[in-house]
């Protein structure tokens, strides 16, 4: 059976129970993660904010010349200043005495390369802006090279696996830890598989007077590998193996995670990502033993933050995402 | 608004100028299955359909789509073995829905509100129907004759309705006010219920032909079958139907200190547990067939589990995989038998063979013996109908030989010899019979959406929960007529509701809606005709896949779209 098609889908489309900061018709990828994520932060801030958004895939697919997908104020400078554009602005706002909230948004590579001493100065200065990462692991938008977030062991354009080395040599920067080292009052991370928490993360900062931060993990189907309808189920296995724990800082110190219910190895994440490939070579011992080096990754994660869980919690790696008819879970 | 000319800038929302959906080679598509609750039930009643119901918190609409297939779901939701429970895909998360506590739970409900069947009277000139035997298949074909706009004469040969419900399933099991209530709400939707009437005494087929629009057939199986060993029968030999259908219209059956039930159907299970009510210090029940969940698949006592777990509960001997030999007589009076081991085996002679064990041989002392060991048709006045058969041939319609007679219920041949086969059998014959009057063939089979497996599922977005179990009377409180299954609350009953995974149909749970990275998912409950709430804007959807992927009912099916 499909749906009736003499609807009128525009009309309907402006009646939705939901404020969409970017309209559908930009040009992402198929399936997404972080095109998910930036509409599921403009539900949570809501109309009155202006964005800065630093150069990157988000920026590009959202704005093509002379098209946007925007329904807020946006602007977009360059790959490294997201933090002073979104500085300047906020400066601007208060010198009118307005209350419009300044959201900074940026990659991985633009947050934790080349934006970061522009980000640093931001916590510094203490702005009223929160900064939204949105972390697929690599710049995608140029064509798969790696970052400082990309994992350990992961295949880029400029890590490939070789002889020498088995994809990414160094390990992945825990920005969330250094941002909060600039006694920040929220830092938090947050992944797309987990759209309530991630909503409810984002208005906790909204709420917030000064500056704030959420990592959102964002599956990219071309610079990790997998299919687009395997965007969620992938990025669920990134928490569920301890590889991306879901936590909150407030001013250094943890004060919330997301519990695991039921630990996951991490060959069940990295198998289903070309990018790990090289890790499932028949015969090779450095595949194994990074496979084992990666676990052992996830395993300090869970144990430094706590997160495995006691039981069953409504708002566990399981829980958090039970559906219900009528769909309250997404309240 | 200033335009401002120096620098780059772009109107909100002038993305939606282009349409991805033009990248798209495949498309969602909302995809309608049957859940396997509603494929395998006889009746054809459609569980998920009133289980949503329930959980949006409409009960008695919950109920009228259920008896927009069955309208006997008080009885029902007692007596049916519920296969639907079986094939529920729950099972194999955890634990199936109870759906049958909840079909109860409905029926009692409406009874004990009188809420309205779904039928109008039929008008005054409307055609009519006849019906012949009121047991579940002839009831529930004279309730769907009447839905359909039939004026319909439903006759049997006892003084009330009923069928064998009335008159071998022991009060325990179906409590006759239940029963009652049920028939008699039924009969007063506008069916004409002509008592005492029997066909091949007081009513011709031929006649039946020339005064209706079409005549239903359902005399169900009335007679014990007959039985003996190598010729031999004990001289005081009762049959166990009979026996049963004293002691419920009667309350009484010849006083028995101990005795051997021969059977392994619900006919032979009831009987032990009415002789042990009856007072028996010991009653055995021996029979051919294994109990559940042991030996041959093909060769398990017809009885309903639960029944054969109550009666062990209640002092039951059970001899499964067990034949008679021999009587042993003292006299004329039997005074034991000897029985042998004995089971179906692949043999490799292509189907599986009964043996019996030499050597295990064993004697059991008994003053009585009793055979139920099936039914046979009555079949006065419908020799035309059977010729030499015993039972009627007919397709799942019930169309037979005779132009314009239909049959369905126990007497038909392949009906299932359940209540809720019956009211199958009811219904189809109804539509059959419509279809008959207004010239119309019927299909081949019944038209059903594909039934959707576990492995359609996205099982992420459910959460474990048990079922409710179900309060029962202690088996020593069981002396006579008190229902042993108490059924469960109104609570437990929207707990089943909530647990039910909605399988292949829309939960509206938001999930396309949410997680579409192109917002192609749009929210709309008056547009959506299809069930869901839910529309796809094709003018952008990607055709990514992702919002089938996470359908956790398996409601959205990729279809290519080049
Ligand atoms: C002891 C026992 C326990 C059972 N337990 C269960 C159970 O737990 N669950 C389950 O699903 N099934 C059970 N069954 C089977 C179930 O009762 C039958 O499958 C079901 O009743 C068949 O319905 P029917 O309408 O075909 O026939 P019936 O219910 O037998 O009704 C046929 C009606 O036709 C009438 N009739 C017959 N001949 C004529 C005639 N010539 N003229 C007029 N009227 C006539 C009869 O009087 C009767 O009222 C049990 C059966 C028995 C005997
Ligand atoms: C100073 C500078 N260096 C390089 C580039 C080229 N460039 C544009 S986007 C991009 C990568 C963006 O990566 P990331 O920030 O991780 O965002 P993603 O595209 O992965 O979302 C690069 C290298 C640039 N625009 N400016
Ligand atoms: S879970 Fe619900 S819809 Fe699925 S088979 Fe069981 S009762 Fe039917
Ligand atoms: S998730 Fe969106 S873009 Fe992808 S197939 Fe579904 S409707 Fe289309
Ligand atoms: S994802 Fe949820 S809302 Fe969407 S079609 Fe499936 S059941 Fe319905």
């Amino acid at each position: 059976m499909t749906t009736e098609t003499h609807i009128d889908i525009a009309e309907l489309r402006k009646k939705q129970p939901r404020f969409n900061a970017i309209d559908s018709g930009h040009r992402a990828c198929l399936g997404c993660g972080q095109a998910l994520g930036a509409r599921l932060v403009g539900e949570a801030v809501g109309p009155d904010i202006i964005v800065a958004n630093a150069t990157g895939c988000l920026e590009i697919f959202t704005t093509p010349w002379p098209e946007s997908a925007w329904r807020v104020p946006w602007m977009h400078s360059l790959f490294e200043n997201a933090g002073a554009i979104a500085s300047g602005i906020e400066a601007a706002m208060r010198a009118q005495g307005k209350s419009t909230k300044v959201v900074a948004m940026g990659g991985d590579g633009s947050t934790f390369d080349i934006g970061f001493q522009a980000l640093s100065g931001m916590l510094e200065r203490e702005h009223n802006v929160l900064y939204v990462c949105y972390d697929n692991e690599a710049y995608m938008n140029t064509g798969v090279q790696r970052s400082s977030s990309t994992p350990h062991a992961a295949m880029t354009n400029t890590s490939p696996p070789g002889k020498a080395r088995m994809g990414k040599r160094h390990l992945k920067k825990d920005i969330v830890q250094i941002i909060a080292a600039h006694h920040t009052p929220y830092a938090a991370t947050a992944s797309v598989a987990y759209p309530s928490d991630l909503r409810k993360k984002i208005r906790r900062a909204m709420e917030i007077e000064g500056p704030t931060f959420i990592q959102i993990h964002a599956p990219c189907p071309l610079g990790w590998g997998h299919e687009g309808h395997e965007s969620i189920e992938v990025e669920r296995l990134a928490v569920q193996t301890g590889l991306f724990p879901l936590v909150e800082l407030e001013r250094g110190e943890l004060t919330g995670v997301m519990p695991i219910r039921q630990q996951v190895p991490v060959t069940e994440y990295l198998k289903r990502q070309q990018r790990f490939r090289h890790l499932f070579a028949k015969g090779d011992s450095r595949a194994a033993e990074e496979l084992e080096h990666i676990q052992a990754l996830a395993d300090h994660n869970i144990e430094v933050y706590g997160l495995r869980g006691e039981g069953v919690d409504r708002f566990d790696t399981e829980g958090s995402d039970t559906v219900h008819r009528g769909g309250q879970r997404w309240a | 608004m200033t335009i401002l000319t120096r620098a780059n800038f772009a109107l909100p929302g002038t993305s939606l100028n282009y349409h991805t959906g033009t990248w798209r080679v495949q498309k969602p598509q909302h995809a309608h299955a049957s859940a396997p609750c509603h494929g395998v039930c006889p009746a054809g009643e459609d569980a998920q359909a009133y289980l949503a119901a329930l959980e949006e918190g409409h009960p008695e609409q919950a109920w009228r789509i259920l008896v927009s297939a069955n309208p006997l779901p008080a009885t029902t939701g007692r007596v049916c073995h519920h296969p639907c429970e079986s094939a529920c895909n729950r099972g194999q998360y955890d634990q199936p829905i109870a759906i049958h506590l909840v079909e109860r739970w409905l029926g009692d409900e409406a009874i004990r509100h009188n809420w309205a069947y779904p039928v109008e009277r039929p008008k005054a000139d409307a055609p009519r129907m006849a019906v012949v035997g009121a047991g579940p298949a002839g009831l529930a074909n004279a309730y769907h004759l009447l839905r359909l706009g039939y004026r319909v004469d439903l006759f049997d040969q006892l003084p009330e309705a009923g069928g064998t419900l009335r008159t071998a399933l022991p009060p325990y099991r179906l409590p006759r006010e239940v029963l009652d209530a049920e028939v008699q709400r039924l009969l007063a939707c506008g069916i004409d219920f002509h008592p005492n009437k029997k066909l091949g005494r007081d009513l011709d087929l031929d006649q039946m032909r020339l005064d209706y629009q079409a005549v239903f057939v359902a005399p169900g199986l009335q007679q014990g079958k007959e039985w003996s060993i190598d010729g031999v029968v004990p001289s005081d030999l009762h049959s166990g139907l009979d026996m049963l259908r004293d002691w419920i219209s009667l309350g009484v059956v010849p006083k028995v200190r101990s005795a051997a039930v021969i059977g392994g159907g619900n006919t032979a299970v009831d009987l032990a547990r009415i002789l042990k009510r009856a007072g028996a210090a010991e009653v055995h029940l021996i029979t051919h067939q294994s109990l559940p969940g042991d030996g041959h698949p093909l060769d398990v006592m017809s009885a309903i589990p639960r029944e054969i777990a109550q009666a062990e509960e209640e002092g039951v001997t059970i001899h499964a995989n067990r034949g008679v030999r021999r009587l042993i007589l003292r006299g004329e009076r039997v005074v034991g038998i000897e029985m042998v081991r004995m089971k179906k085996i692949d043999r490799g002679a292509g189907r599986p063979e009964r043996v019996a064990f030499e050597g295990t041989e064993t004697v059991l002392h008994v003053d009585q013996i009793i055979p139920a060991i099936g039914q046979a048709l009555d079949a006065d006045g419908m020799h035309a109908l059977l010729g030499r058969a015993a039972h009627f041939h007919a397709d799942t319609w019930g169309v037979s030989p005779l132009e314009g007679v239909f049959v369905g219920g126990d007497a038909r041949e392949k009906s299932g010899g359940s209540v809720t086969a019956a009211v199958g059998d009811g219904r189809r014959a109804a539509l059959a019979m419509h279809r008959h009057a207004r010239g119309e063939a019927n299909p081949e089979k019944e038209p059903m959406a594909q039934i959707i497996g576990i492995e359609s599922l996205n099982l992420h977005y459910y959460e474990h929960a048990p079922r409710p179990d179900e309060p029962m009377l202690p088996a020593e409180q069981r002396r006579g007529d008190e229902e042993i299954e108490l059924g469960i609350s109104a609570e437990a009953v929207r707990g089943e509701a909530h647990r039910c995974l909605s399988c292949g149909n829309c939960l509206a749970c938001d999930n396309c809606w949410t997680l579409c990275p192109d917002s192609a998912v749009l929210k709309t409950r008056e547009f959506a005709s299809d069930g869901s709430h839910y529309v796809f804007d094709y003018d952008y959807c990607k055709g990514c896949g992702l919002c089938a992927h996470e359908c956790p009912c398996g409601y959205i099916q990729m279809a290519e779209d080049l």
